[in-house]
């Protein structure tokens, strides 16, 4: 799997061959963007095999709605983080999700604790990983929610107790920042 | 749209919210059209993208390997095709590098799986050559009993054989000892301590030889002590010829006993081993007149 890791494509590439539907691509693809999908729904289901069910649901996702893919309304990877984050969310509302907290008995939840950890960062960045988590505290907790939560802007407004229009500006704010640090 | 009204718009933060999916369908419908219609949005919303796509790759988390091979498994994607098929794209150098590695990962599970196949088949033979040597040790068994018995048997019928040939010796020298002239043959008679006893004695009238054949003999067994002793009664006096053991000790159907000039009589008496000097009389055997 490391040997493939260091598969990468261009996005004309890779869309190009998603849509035709070459199983090839589809292990370049996982080996390239896994991690991170797996980072968003991580934060979002902190249960570690829903959240590796909702990764392998994503993939399928990808792979089965590929056509419905359109480059010119944005990136290949905005576009699967969204499915992440839509089915993590929907996920997060379930049944399935509820009953399972419940199931949890104290044994699983020191190795479930762990695993939650274990966030993979890439080495040469670890200093924008410092910038980032020095956001102002207003604007890292509307991101932590509408992000890591899934928390849409409204739900995040009632939260927090703010007016939409300041949650909005927050986020935009809360992202320009992000912008500066990665530019 | 003026340039103010578009700032605000950008700013609005709409568009963050287009980004992370946030938009209900009419919404996202307007952000499209804004875009299609005004670079600087286009450019905005993949600043924010890129930003988004930045952000997630900072906090990746690695899932554990068998997500990836439950996906294929669900999907029905065979990953060993996969492997082997090419990319229908330009593929980038970095595949070419790297499929010696897929490759020889392959080798080695077929060696490794060779290996295993070669284990089985160790032990198959293993098995099968300690039954072998199993039925083999057996009929090795088998075969040295036979040995045994058939010596048994070889032994058995050499001493038939030998009691054979003692027998024909002293057969052979009864019948031509009747038919000579030159022997003479004395019978002797059993006496008041044998009475059932009986034997021959035969002299050479022309060099006085005195020869016994224990086939023409049936005297009683003598014990360990005692053998007999042969006698001429020459002119009323006894002289010894020799003495001689039972037929059981004798290696020879014949035996030459001391020669004499002239005998009225022959007779034979026990006496301790060794001979005496003088016969017993009391245990006189057997007699015959000349």
């Amino acid at each position: 799997m490391s040997a493939l890791k260091k598969l990468t494509l261009t996005e004309p590439e890779l869309v190009l061959a998603l849509q035709s539907k070459d199983p090839a691509i589809l292990k370049t693809l996982y080996s390239m963007y896994s991690s991170s999908l797996y980072g968003v729904i991580s934060r979002i289901i902190t249960h570690t095999e829903l959240a590796e069910d909702v990764l392998q649901e994503t993939f399928v996702k990808i792979w089965q709605s590929a056509s419905h893919y359109d480059n010119t309304k944005g990136r290949l990877f905005t576009w699967m983080m969204n499915i992440a984050r839509n089915l993590s969310i929907d996920k997060l509302r379930s049944k399935d999700f509820k009953n399972s907290l419940k199931n949890q008995d104290i044994e699983n939840n020191v190795s479930f604790v762990d695993e939650q950890n274990k966030v993979t960062f890439n080495p040469d960045v670890l200093g924008v990983k410092q910038l980032v988590e020095n956001l102002k505290p207003d604007l890292q907790a509307v991101l932590d929610l509408v992000y890591y939560k899934g928390f849409t802007h409204v739900e995040a407004a009632e939260k927090l107790e703010l007016p939409l229009g300041t949650v909005k500006t927050r986020i935009r704010l809360a992202i320009i920042e992000l912008r500066r640090n990665f530019n | 749209m003026s340039v103010e009204n578009l700032k605000a718009y950008i700013e609005s933060g709409v568009l963050e919210l287009y980004v992370l999916g946030d938009l209900s369908p009419e919404e996202t419908v307007q952000v499209e059209e804004m875009a299609s219609r005004y670079p600087e949005v286009r450019d905005e919303i993949a600043a924010i993208e890129q930003a988004m796509e930045q952000y997630a790759m900072q906090n990746a988390v690695e899932p554990s390997a068998d997500v990836e091979t439950k996906l294929f498994e669900l999907l029905g994607l065979n990953e060993e095709k996969i492997i082997e098929e090419n990319f229908p794209v330009t593929p980038v150098p970095s595949i070419k590098t790297e499929e010696p590695k897929i490759i020889q990962f392959d080798n080695n599970y077929a060696k490794v799986r060779n290996l295993r196949y070669a284990l089985v088949a160790c032990v198959a033979l293993l098995v099968m050559s300690v039954a072998a040597l199993f039925v083999t040790y057996n009929k090795l068994n088998d075969a040295h009993n036979e040995i045994a018995s058939l010596n048994f048997d070889k032994q058995k019928f050499a001493g038939v054989v030998s009691k054979l040939e003692f027998d024909n010796q002293g057969l052979s020298n009864m019948a031509e000892m009747n038919d000579s002239k030159e022997w003479a043959t004395i019978r002797l008679e059993g006496q008041k301590f044998s009475p059932s006893s009986k034997m021959k004695v035969y002299w050479n009238k022309q060099n006085k030889s005195v020869l016994i054949n224990y086939v023409a003999m049936d005297l009683p067994k003598t014990d360990a002590e005692h053998e007999y002793q042969l006698w001429a009664l020459v002119n009323g006096k006894p002289v010894s010829l020799g003495v001689f053991g039972g037929d059981d000790k004798a290696k020879e159907a014949l035996l030459k006993m001391q020669t004499i000039e002239q005998a009225q009589a022959f007779a034979v008496t026990v006496e301790p081993t060794g001979g005496s000097i003088n016969p017993t009389m009391d245990k006189l055997t057997v007699m015959g007149g000349v």
